[in-house]
């Protein structure tokens, strides 16, 4: 502490040599940012701008003179409010994304507190409980692919051994979006389960001994002092998670492509659809920007919620 | 530690243990189904102990397989070189000095960073065509630096936030200069840092599925693409689909170990640290 106090006083009073300068060391820091910049902006900003600009096209590869026409451009923006299977996406999306959510901050919740101990074998099985999340997503779903398939699945085995008729889940239009988000919250609830153990581990001990001094049951310092405590970190969690229920992409195409008909088909696969499927470019445009408007709200609340750099620790 | 103490303690650790197992069994049912023989995979009961076989893996060998596993390889590996050039002064810079328009960059690393592919797909997909970037490695490699850069940028950021700034003054005194401060000094110091980092964008190029599978035909197909592509040929060939998955999550759990403690910070792109 002390030597960096004198070299900030050397620093002020200009007797170090010229890399000391301040506005020497402001110039350079410039020279390094802004290739960084320069080249984030290109392959982030450009490619968002073209998009937002393609939405006011009705582009249709299929049709070439369809590029480059501005003749109605909010024509996409209309049609997106008489679609009615892009209203069901959402409707979808949503349900989707509150099941997921809600069960993955639950899960990680209960697991956190299992784990929250000092004991080796605990600590040790916490990197057990990452698999899930870090499995390519295409990896999780083939292994759900396969237990969904009765053909293979030992889960179908054991409900005949039970006697249960279970239905193949993943062609049921009852079952299919359950069937995803049962595999979503195996995939994800390890990330709210880490962020809430590291929240965990910083909760000053007192509160608990202070319940206990008083008299407080186990339940009732979880519920009244453990998950007040959490309250941040529940909530930072869930928008991570929220913003990433919306790019759901391969389960989904893996495990039922949308179907059976349209009842897992989320907004953001409806628009690969559009896109990539029919070609209909300029109104699958149109649809994403309404998605990227809805990540940049949601990230802005993130940055809003923990400020940035620092953490919520 | 009392009596009731231990034993609370005993059971906990049979309770983990057991939903480690429920939650670890649909990955390792997988990792087993790549070595059974087609007729183990079918076979009714399941079984869980068999004689395992190489089959699969040898057949997928033989294929076209270890081209995409290549192409994966090369294109993650060369963003990541990409992305740590471009991204790793601009963090310094960023750690150093005080910005106005911080918000907004945040904004616009966090959004890039959390954005559906998609976003980005129609765009680069529709210029491609034109610099016929189409079913080619550069192409990938470009369009991965739309996530890479962000993740470096923040991450090594919140690194050198860490590595105290006495250190380069104490070098400009001795008579280093600015660029010399950076590159001698802070660099070699920030060792695991810039390999977690690394680590962590070749991991998210690696797990890249939406990207690949719409750019890529034949020529750049990665891996992932290919092992759903054995979904679609005649039969599923569930055999090749399993070990095939197995290859494509091989590096992966490596990889994750090694940077476990980085992974929610990267997962969060540095706004949390776990």
């Amino acid at each position: 502490m002390v030597t960096l106090t004198a070299v900030q006083n050397v620093n002020g009073s200009g007797v170090l040599p010229v890399a000391g300068h301040f506005e020497a060391r402001q110039r350079f820091y410039w020279r390094l940012l802004w290739p960084t910049l320069a080249v984030l902006m290109v392959v982030t900003l450009l490619p968002t701008l073209y998009l937002l600009v393609t939405s006011f096209t009705p582009l249709d590869l299929t049709r070439p003179e369809t590029a480059w026409n501005f003749s109605r451009p909010l024509g996409n923006y209309g049609l997106l409010l008489e679609d009615g299977r892009l209203h069901d996406s959402f409707w979808t999306q949503a349900k989707l994304s509150f099941w997921t959510v809600g069960l993955q901050l639950l899960l990680g919740f209960l697991f956190a507190l299992l784990l929250n101990s000092s004991s080796r074998l605990l600590q040790a099985l916490r990197t057990v409980f990452l698999i899930p999340m870090v499995l390519p997503p295409i990896v999780v779903a083939i292994i759900w692919k396969v237990l969904y398939t009765p053909d293979i699945s030992p889960f179908y085995w054991m409900f005949l051994e039970l006697g249960w008729d279970v239905p193949a889940l993943i062609t049921h239009a009852d079952w299919a979006l359950t069937a995803i988000i049962v595999a979503d919250t195996w995939e994800w609830f390890p990330f709210t389960m880490l962020m809430i153990l590291a929240a965990l581990q910083m909760m000053p001990e007192e509160y608990i001994d202070a319940a206990k001094i008083d008299g407080a049951t186990v339940w009732q310092t979880t519920l009244y002092v453990t998950l007040p405590y959490l309250r941040g970190v529940l909530l930072v969690a869930g928008l991570f998670r929220l913003i990433d229920s919306i790019k759901a992409f391969p389960l989904i195409f893996i495990l039922t492509d949308g179907g059976p008909g349209t009842v897992t088909e989320v907004t953001n696969f409806y628009s690969y659809i559009q896109a990539f499927n029919f070609s209909y470019l300029g109104y699958s445009s149109a649809i994403t920007v309404v998605l990227v408007a809805l990540t940049v709200l949601l990230s802005w609340a993130i940055i809003r919620m923990v400020g940035w750099g620092q953490g919520v620790d | 530690m009392t009596r009731a103490d231990r034993r609370t303690r005993f059971w906990l650790h049979v309770l983990v243990l057991a939903l480690v197992l429920v939650i670890l069994f649909p990955f390792l049912w997988l990792l087993m189904m790549s070595f059974k023989t087609d007729s183990d995979i079918f076979a009714w009961p399941p079984v869980l102990v068999f004689t395992p076989t190489t089959d699969h893996y040898l057949a997928l060998w033989e294929g076209n397989f270890p081209k995409s596993f290549a192409n994966s390889a090369v294109a993650s590996i060369v963003s990541t070189v990409f992305a740590m050039i471009i991204g790793v002064p601009g963090a310094y810079a960023l750690s150093r000095t005080a910005m106005r328009s911080e918000k907004s960059l945040s904004l616009l690393i966090l959004s890039s960073r959390m954005a559906p592919p998609i976003a980005f797909t129609i765009p680069y997909f529709l210029v491609y065509r034109h610099l016929d970037l189409l079913d080619t490695l550069t192409g990938l490699i470009i369009i991965y630096l739309t996530f890479n850069i962000s993740l470096v940028v923040w991450l090594m950021r919140s690194f050198f936030d860490a590595t105290p700034r006495s250190l380069e003054e104490a070098a400009w005194i001795d008579g280093a200069t600015l660029w010399q401060g950076f590159s001698r000094i802070i660099l070699p110091l920030s060792g695991p840092g810039l390999a977690a980092t690394a680590i962590l964008c070749f991991l998210y190029s690696w797990n890249d599925f939406f990207f690949a599978l719409i750019l890529t035909r034949t020529e750049a197909m990665t891996a992932p693409v290919a092992v759903v592509n054995f979904m679609n040929y005649e039969g599923w060939e569930w055999g090749k689909i399993a070990a095939g998955g197995t290859m494509v999550m091989l590096p992966v759990l490596i990889f994750s170990i090694l940077v476990r403690k980085f992974l929610i910070q990267g997962m969060t792109a540095g706004a949390i640290k776990g």
